[in-house]
């Protein structure tokens, strides 16, 4: 193989993303090194900058003509592109809010960094990865950076513990993962590469193996996406880890789940397209219910908030399931308005923890006399997150459902309505207990409220992040256009749909009805997911 | 044209609260006056421009919003609306007026307001399904902590309440909306292209039923009911106004516009249903009005009574009926808000609304004589005798009705005398007799305190004598919403049908 025939094989370019995210990764760590503790005044603005041309790298990648790289382990295709742009801007917003918080805990600003950069780039590579191997590696990067972020905090007992726990459990998922992949490859006769193996299970009369393969690759994918009942750990690790890490947990982590269930189900298991979106209906309805009921129950801001995200990740579900192109898309969409929410409405936490220590719900009540912008912003994010128009969160959800809605899973649409119903009540709980309540039920922690001073280090990005994340939510769903054709663009182009969508011969154009009876309004009986999965292009 | 109408008061509710230097309350209030009464103008100058002759959707608008999801910005106004849409503008401008001059948190109260107003503007000149949905949902946060910060000692169980209602009312609106627009075959939710859709009566009925719970708990309909009462007597009197005034025309407008418009045939199969459960709401809503001690739970009560003769009036989907379900939705608006008003002067001054405690309010000497006339000429109004808008509404209705549901009408007219069973018992005990001991000393009634009854009062004889002037507005617009339901199949549509707009 000559030279040129290998670098085109290699196809190196379309990596320039992750590239730029290395570089960044080495230049905060070495300057951390190097330079010590007078660098953390500007390796964040580093880490940030890095990011933001991996955004732009990424921007340049759009509609790439070759998009397989590394011998067809890596595909930098559109939905790829917009999977590692949610993820390199969740960094971001994440390393907005870090910097006050790590230096008033005393902990190491640069080590945090490099850790946090190096989930960022397995979350990157895992979102296009197409190859065993390659998927696994990515997927520990993630995690194991993953860990070691939820235990920074060392002297803290609540970190150490979230940290032993998520370790614990991460592990044996990955174990779980990874003996469902040796199983596959083994199936399909020793293909590492997804398509590969689709083409290999297709053969084989192994069934049984197959689904417990399947059965064992998507518990691994649940535990990344915490839904319901792989959800066990999000609570507790939600809870005890530093709120930063948390909060990219919540957004990048999860898109990254997203990305690798999307990729892993539609091009390795085709032929049993029926049962995986029996499983994830399943999922889509115990999170759906769970998470939002028992965020009913929370006193603490940051475990009702662990509760809400297993909840939203149930809407996202929806989107997922239903395996049509808007389905698809939906699920992309609401996966960048969520980063902006839900990234906002933690910003706020750590601002008030910062100021206060605490983050009990009733420690909020009376804020907006002490501090109007604070109740403004982390009112607006969370009504986002219960769907209130015209916030964006609203539209979010209005797609979901309205693509549901037209894949004909009605079953899941209702109960999302429903269940979106039960959230806006939680939701609402803070907005009231900050805004509603009069002077004299002020908490004794807002009556002891310090002066707001934007001036310590730390404190203006985290501002900088406050009203991006409030702009974004108010304004994203007014002006979704542009999101909208991104990320319909996105999935429009990608030939790996093609296979997961089950050709059927109906439905010519578009909308055009099933005669579907109206009693299929009653509630979701598990096959009505698969059943139409009309194929909008043909 | 109509934009305005919407954005002006969202404007004006921005520039309320980002408004740098520090305003007080009265000042603020000045504010908002002048906005409201600038939006007051703008609607008739609507007004002005629209033509009540003529029975399509009119002063359009429209933009491309979101084309993927069906959703657009299309604006439109015809009889049916635009008498809600005067009425909108003119409460919330009355109620700005009843509202307490020195008000806590008054920036964040008149934002909330103007919003209020925006979003039922909204609501009633959208001509898309899903930015009805939205504009009916944007009501819902600031009527929320309009009733939760400014309400009485249990608002926090009834803004609650209130909240979980309408949030459900909210999701099988959606519901149904989406369902209409897929068994439609549509790809826009665009109101016009709908009209032709050919769902099968089956599915007709189940969407109508969620649409009937959905707009039932708004408007509400026995036994959806529950939180309007607690809603009433928590919130303080200018969102009472609003809340009974226009807010619960939101349902009745929505049951007409989208549920016996679009869904014809399956209408026509629930109406009987539908005119029986009008009279079940009514003689409940009237039933329990008379045990109620509280003045502002009677009244919310009689609202309950009221809205069932517009479901009533719906049901028999006459041309008259439906005029007299328009006129019954502006006047209850009109006498309910009046009421409202009245119950809240009484309660600033006396610092109470139970019947049993009040007596003899109408003492000329050391009462409040000007205020408790203008309370029995509601009351009049309320129970229909004649010379009021009361009076020509319900007749409407009653006419319009008799010819199909001749039982039900017959029934609901029992409703009606059960009216005036319990508002004179209100006004008795209230109004009239000795003055009691224990609200002797009240403070002087202003002229700024009656101005809102005032008016009110002025426009409920005025429309009594001369109701053709409101009533040319609707006229057109009945006829043709009443031709697919008119029992001779044959009549042509009127209104222009346009084809169904290309697929996605």
């Amino acid at each position: 193989m000559d030279f040129a025939n290998l670098a085109s094989q290699l196809n190196a370019g379309a990596i320039l993303p992750e590239g730029i995210v290395i570089i960044t990764l080495l230049v905060v760590l070495i300057a951390d090194l190097i330079v010590g503790r007078a660098a953390d005044r500007w390796t964040p603005y580093v880490a940030i900058a890095g990011l933001l041309a991996a955004v732009g790298a990424l921007y340049l990648g759009w509609n790439r003509l070759e998009t397989v790289s590394f011998l067809g382990s890596f595909n930098s295709d559109n939905l790829s592109l917009v999977f590692r742009g949610i993820i390199a801007l969740a960094t971001v917003v994440t390393i907005l809010m870090s910097i006050r918080y790590v230096e008033q805990t005393g902990s190491d600003l640069g080590e945090y960094l490099t850790i946090l950069l190096s989930a960022t780039l397995g979350a990157m590579f895992l979102s296009g990865s197409e190859e065993l191997v390659m998927i696994f590696i990515s997927l520990e990067t993630l995690s194991i950076a993953s860990y070691l972020m939820t235990g920074y905090m060392k002297r803290d007992l609540r970190s150490n513990e979230a940290a032993l726990k998520y370790l614990l459990i991460g592990a044996a998922s990955s174990a779980i993962f990874l003996y469902g992949s040796s199983l596959l490859y083994g199936l399909s006769g020793g293909s590492t590469s997804l398509a590969g193996i689709a083409a290999g299970i297709a053969n084989s009369s192994q069934s049984l193996g197959v689904l417990i393969s399947l059965v064992f690759v998507i518990a691994g994918i649940s535990f990344k996406i915490s839904a319901v009942p792989f959800h066990q750990w999000t609570p507790d690790v939600y809870e005890g880890a530093p709120t930063p890490v948390v909060a990219f947990l919540s957004v990048a982590s999860k898109a990254a789940g997203f990305a690798l269930a999307v990729r892993f189900m539609t091009i390795a298991f085709p032929s049993v397209s029926d049962q995986w979106q029996f499983i994830f209906t399943a999922l889509a309805i115990l999170s759906m219910i769970l998470g939002n009921v028992v965020a009913i129950a929370q006193t603490s801001m940051k475990r009702m908030l662990a509760y809400s995200s297993i909840g939203q990740a149930g809407f996202v579900m929806i989107g997922f399931v239903i395996g049509t192109e808007s389905g698809y898309a939906s699920m992309l969409f609401y996966l960048l308005i969520y980063l902006f929410m839900n990234l906002g409405a933690f910003t706020c936490i750590i601002l008030f923890s910062l100021r206060t220590g605490t983050d009990q719900i009733s420690d909020y009540a009376g804020l907006y006399q002490k501090d109007p912008l604070l109740t403004l912003a982390l009112s607006i994010c969370l009504l986002s997150l219960g769907g209130i128009p015209p916030l964006a969160g609203f539209f979010g959800k209005l797609y979901l459902f309205w693509a549901g809605w037209q894949a004909g899973a009605y079953g899941l649409v209702i109960l999302g309505l429903l269940t979106s119903v039960v959230s806006i009540y939680y939701y609402i709980r803070v907005v009231k207990m900050m805004v509603v309540k009069e002077p004299q039920e002020m908490s004794e922690t807002i009556k002891n409220y310090p002066a707001l001073s934007w001036k310590p280090f730390g404190m203006r990005p985290l501002q900088v992040g406050l009203i991006l994340t409030l702009i974004t939510t108010s304004l994203a769903g007014i002006l979704s256009n542009p999101l909208f054709n991104l990320v319909n663009a996105s999935v429009a182009d990608v030939p790996l749909f093609e296979a997961a969508v089950p050709i059927r011969p109906a439905a010519p154009v578009s909308l055009q009805v099933p005669a579907t009876p109206l009693s299929a309004v009653v509630p979701q009986s598990a096959p009505q997911a698969q059943t139409l999965n009309v194929n909008l292009r043909s | 044209m109509l934009s305005l109408l919407i954005w002006m008061p969202v404007l004006g509710a921005v520039l309320l609260t980002v408004w740098p230097s520090k305003l007080s309350a009265v000042r603020l209030r000045q504010i908002a006056f002048i906005i409201m009464a600038v939006v007051l103008g703008w609607t008739a100058v609507v007004g002005y421009a629209f033509t009540s002759s003529d029975a399509s959707l009119q002063l359009r608008e429209e933009l491309p919003w979101l084309e993927g999801l069906g959703l657009s910005y299309r604006l439109s106004v015809d009889g049916l609306s635009f008498p809600l849409l005067v009425l909108n503008s003119l409460l919330t401008w009355l109620a700005l007026h009843a509202t307490e001059a020195k008000i806590q948190r008054p920036r964040l109260y008149y934002a909330l307001i103007l919003l209020l107003n925006a979003a039922v503007s909204g609501a009633f000149v959208a001509e898309n399904l899903l930015l009805f949905f939205l504009f009916y949902e944007l009501e819902l946060i600031p009527l929320y902590l309009l009733i939760s910060i400014w309400g009485g000692p249990r608002r926090g169980y009834a803004a609650t309440k209130f909240l979980i209602y309408t949030a459900v009312s909210g999701v099988l609106l959606l519901g149904a909306f989406l369902g209409i627009t897929w068994l439609g075959g549509m790809a826009s939710f665009d109101y016009q292209p709908l009209l032709t859709q050919t769902i099968p009566v089956v599915q007709q009925c189940w969407l109508l039923g969620a649409l009937l719970i959905g707009f039932g708990i708004k408007i509400p309909l026995v036994p959806f009911h529950t939180w309007l009462p607690d809603a009433h007597v928590e919130a303080g009197t200018p969102v009472s106004m609003l809340l009974a005034g226009v807010l619960l025309k939101l349902g009745t407008y929505g049951l007409i516009r989208y549920g016996m418009v679009l869904l014809p045939q399956g209408w026509e199969t629930l109406a009987p249903w539908l005119a029986t459960w009008a009279v079940i709401t009514t003689l409940y809503g009237a039933l329990m009005a008379i045990a109620q001690t509280d003045m502002k739970r009677m009244v919310a009560f009689s609202s309950i009574a009221h809205m069932g003769y517009i479901l009533l009036a719906c049901a028999a989907a006459t041309p008259l009926s439906l005029l007299g379900a328009i006129f019954q939705m502006v006047s209850h608006g009109l006498i309910s808000a009046l009421l409202f008003a009245l119950v809240g002067v009484v309660y600033q001054k006396t610092g109470t609304r139970n019947i049993e405690v009040l007596r003899g309010l109408l003492n000329p000497e050391r009462g409040l004589p000007i205020i408790g006339s203008m309370m029995v000429l509601g009351v009049m109004a309320s129970a229909g005798i004649p010379g009021m808008v009361g009076f020509i509404s319900e007749f409407l209705v009653f006419r319009g009705s008799f010819p199909i549901f001749p039982l039900q009408t017959l029934l609901s007219i029992i409703g009606t005398g059960l009216t005036a069973v319990y508002f004179l018992l209100l006004v008795n005990r209230v109004f009239f007799g000795r003055l009691s001991p224990q609200v002797t000393d009240l403070p002087p009634v202003t002229w700024g305190d009656r101005f809102p009854g005032l008016i009110l009062t002025g426009l409920i004889v005025l429309f009594g004598l001369q109701p053709a002037w409101m009533l040319n507005w609707s006229q057109a617009t009945t006829t043709v919403l009443a031709a697919p339901l008119i029992r001779q199949p044959l009549i042509t549509q009127a209104t222009p049908v346009i084809s169904p707009s290309s697929p996605l």
